[in-house]
């Protein structure tokens, strides 16, 4: 059979093309697996790091395993949360603190944490709420909110940071203005406050009175200077009147000058708290001028230099944190917002309008050497913050990089109008930053800060010393303590409440105090009264005391929400609520006639117990 | 001459000092299981991970994850025993030997002696005999004397050994002697050790001839 020479040429060029796309996809496989053995802990395998997120507008810290991504644990701060049991009852001290300090909803930022010589050191976590001027934090040992704090005298409170390197105060600025003496009707011009808080204490120290809205915050290694940065020194009350000066500045604060006014009795005391007006104390407040409306600040791990963002413009602002002198200006990309480190003398900006980060070589940009940028990669999209693993503390540890984008679009299945932030995990061990994977969360993290998991292995506890106050087994008891108030004292252990039934008048105030004497780990157990807007979680050892309205005449079964135990379903008792005025007493429930004639081969019938 | 006196009464000296010596060590390590765990349990599951848990019995009771324990076996419907009657008498024989031990210690070479020896070694492995006896039939008890009404009845009847494994539900549980056990069997050796010696009969000719 003779071959046509046509079909020879094209067999041979199929085959090409098939090696070609065989190759190809090989080499395509090979790269995604390189980038999954990065981020891929087996299960059972744990995380090399900590990232605690800002949970945004949800109110709470998202806690996620790096290098995985993995949600491992969602910390309630601002908004009540039933899941955890958190803030729900009126006597649970967190839900009165948020509900004097300005409602139980928040809008968490930048997490923060304590430090020694500059690295975290496992204790707290700050976090603020921008919507109502709150800082909170969180113990790291339970990795619960353990104090919720006002701050006065001011309103918006965005940037925060933590002066290292041993966590002298927690820095807060204030970005809306407020009139200069806190009254409304004074025409003086608006102006805002940088706090300084005792982090121990968790009270305001003092503020220093700053023009503009004041953005962001870091602090410089050595403790001397908080930087932030400031738009709108126009003083411009809306979107226009905020963009006409073409720079901005960086505050400096220098905190022992600060400090010695404070001493030396200056400052007007508002609301309980000194602050500080610059024009009086002359040498507390240092401006330095940036391209308009910067955004992030950044001081370099070794604490030479702090680097303001210029958003608007193309541009990082170099500004030597010792002198206070700009040593550099250089481009990195549009629409600049924050920047991070390695280990290596890099830095590395997040682009919004870009949709990038940019990373680049300190030493070179200063030097006004050409070849400064190093590399750049696509994120998905917009991206706000970024954080390299300790970019934010001394010793940074150079492998990842999380990019914390503000639209995801494509990059999910599609879950309806309301769309999951993005975040993107990069590798930025080598010169050249490769993309490894991508997680979701609710909205919406704006910041992240990372420890690593040994520094706090040692610290976190995984069940709770029983406080003083705890019911103990054997004491559970019923006790009327007034015409419409009746005390409860009661355990729970799988697979049972102590005691089981309940029986109260309508109109009594209950007073539930609930002791989870569990001692075995992650053995928590959920108390759901139903129709009484009340679910409590307690984890081994921890006690809660509520109280509530016995509400209107019936039987409510209180169960156990966090599965528990084989018995689980079982775990349940009844609140029995007696009509005011009724004379008949309910001894018991018991099923009787209405299951009879429900017979079930082999079952004897329910009603023909005695 | 008077290092032939010297040498003489080490020979008849030492081995009734070694003598005494073994039966002091026997009732120390006797007495001394007394104040440490007799037997211990190891109890571990899937859902436990790196946190096995243990029960130690000693003389004044049950010690270890009791809490935990007491928690779990209601769903299989074992009961836990709030006392051991066994250790009562376990405890009176303890102490006996380790007074017969102290006596053995000061009994002479002669056929006396030996034969107060050789009855303080057999009184110890009698001991030992009916102590294991009661162990296995309280461990036979736990596994057998169980609630009906239990909520999971799909776990039979089971008997853990003296030693070594079995499976209860999802538990494994390794029963085993602890460290006073150990001490016990301890003391028993040495007090069969000293049995078999005979006082300062047996070495010093050797010895004699040698010197000469």
């Amino acid at each position: 059979m003779k071959r046509h020479p046509l079909l020879i040429v094209a067999a041979t060029v199929a085959a090409t093309l098939a090696v070609v796309h065989a190759t190809g996809c090989g080499a395509a496989r090979s790269a995604r697996s390189l980038a999954a053995d990065k981020v891929y802990v087996a299960p059972g395998e744990l995380d090399k790091y900590y990232a605690f997120l800002s949970g945004g507008q949800s109110g709470s810290v998202f806690v996620v395993g790096i290098p995985s991504g993995r949600l491992i644990r969602e910390i309630p701060v601002f908004e009540q949360r039933a899941a955890y049991g958190y803030a729900m009852h009126d006597a649970d001290p967190r839900r009165r603190e948020l509900l004097e300090t300005g409602g139980a909803w928040g809008d968490t930022h930048h997490p923060v944490l304590s430090e020694t010589d500059g690295m975290p050191n496992g204790k707290y976590l700050w976090i603020n709420d921008l919507a109502n001027a709150r800082l909170a934090r969180v113990r790291l040992d339970y990795f619960e909110t353990d104090r919720i704090l006002k701050l006065p005298n001011l309103q918006g409170a965005h940037g925060i940071a933590v002066v290292s390197p041993s966590t002298k105060y927690i820095v807060v600025n204030g970005e809306f203005e407020q009139p200069t003496d806190g009254l409304v009707t004074n025409p003086a011009p608006y102006t805002s406050v940088v706090a300084f808080v005792d982090p121990e204490a968790m009270v305001t120290t003092f503020e220093v009175r700053v023009n503009g809205n004041i953005d962001i915050a870091d602090s410089s290694k050595d403790g001397r200077f908080a930087f932030s940065t400031i738009y709108n020194l126009e003083q411009g009350k809306d979107l226009g009147g905020m963009i006409q000066y073409d720079r901005d500045a960086v505050a400096a604060i220098d905190i022992p000058a600060a400090e010695q006014a404070v001493a030396a009795g200056k400052g007007v005391v508002r609301n309980g708290v000194p602050i500080l007006d610059p024009a009086d104390t002359p040498g507390i407040l240092t401006l330095i001028p940036v391209p308009k409306n910067p955004h992030g600040i950044n001081v370099t791990p070794d604490g030479r230099y702090a680097i303001a963002s210029g958003k608007l413009s193309p541009t990082v602002t170099i500004i030597d944190a010792h002198t206070l002198k700009i040593v550099a200006e250089p481009e990195v990309g549009l629409g600049p917002l924050h920047t991070t480190f390695d280990d290596r003398g890099n830095a590395f900006t997040s682009l919004f309008l870009d949709s990038q980060v940019v990373k680049w070589n300190i030493d070179k940009a200063v030097s006004g050497a050409s070849d400064y940028i190093v590399d750049r990669i696509n994120v998905h999209y917009n991206i706000g913050h970024l954080q390299a693993v300790g970019g934010d503390h001394t010793h940074p540890y150079g492998d990842y990089l999380l990019a914390l984008n503000k639209l995801s679009k494509d990059q999910y299945v599609a879950v309806g109008p309301d769309l999951p932030e993005n975040q993107e995990i990069i590798d930025i061990s080598g010169d050249k930053m490769k993309m490894l994977a991508s997680f979701p969360t609710p909205p919406e993290p704006h910041d992240a800060t990372f420890m690593a998991a040994s520094v706090l292995r040692p610290l976190v506890k995984q069940t709770f010393t029983p406080a003083a106050d705890a019911v103990q087994t054997g004491e559970e008891k019923i006790v009327r303590t007034g015409l419409h108030a009746v005390t409860v004292d009661m355990t729970l252990i799988r697979s049972a409440y102590t005691p089981e039934t309940i029986e109260v008048k309508e109109g009594d105030q209950v007073t539930l105090r609930i002791t989870n004497v569990e001692t075995i780990r992650d053995m928590i157990h959920g108390f759901a009264l139903p129709d009484h807007n009340l679910n409590i979680a307690l984890a081994p050892g921890y006690t809660k005391t509520i109280t509530f309205d016995a509400g209107k005449p019936g039987v409510y079964w209180f169960y156990c929400t966090n599965f528990c135990s084989a018995l689980h379903l079982e775990m349940r008792g009844r609140m029995i609520v007696q009509p005011k005025d009724s004379t008949v007493t309910i001894t018991d429930w018991h099923a009787a006639a209405n299951v009879k004639g429900q017979v079930v081969p082999g079952v004897p019938s329910t009603g023909d117990k005695p | 001459m008077s290092g032939r006196v010297s040498a003489s009464r080490r020979r008849v000296v030492a081995p009734r000092l070694q003598s005494s010596a073994v039966y002091i060590a026997a009732a120390a390590l006797t007495a001394a299981a007394l104040a440490l765990p007799l037997w211990g349990f190891a109890m571990s599951a899937p859902q436990y991970p790196g946190e096995t848990l243990h029960l130690r019995i000693a003389r004044t009771g049950i010690v270890g994850d009791v809490h935990e324990i007491t928690t779990l076996q209601q769903y299989i419907g074992v009961r836990f025993p709030s006392e051991l009657p066994e250790l009562r008498w376990a405890t009176r024989a303890v102490r006996l030997l380790t007074v017969l031990l102290i006596g053995a210690a000061f009994t002479g070479g002669g056929r006396v002696g030996r034969s107060y020896r050789i009855a303080c070694a057999a009184a110890f492995l009698a001991f030992l005999c009916a102590a294991a006896g009661a162990v296995q039939m309280r461990l036979y008890r736990v596994g057998h004397e169980r609630e009906a009404n239990s909520p999971i009845r799909a776990v039979g009847a089971f008997t853990p050994p003296l030693l070594g494994p079995i499976k209860v539900g999802n538990f494994t549980v390794w029963s085993f002697p602890h460290v006073g056990a150990v001490l016990l069997l301890g003391g028993a050796a040495l007090s069969a050790a000293g049995a078999r010696r005979s006082g300062g009969r047996v070495f010093p000719p050797a010895r004699d001839k040698a010197a000469a």
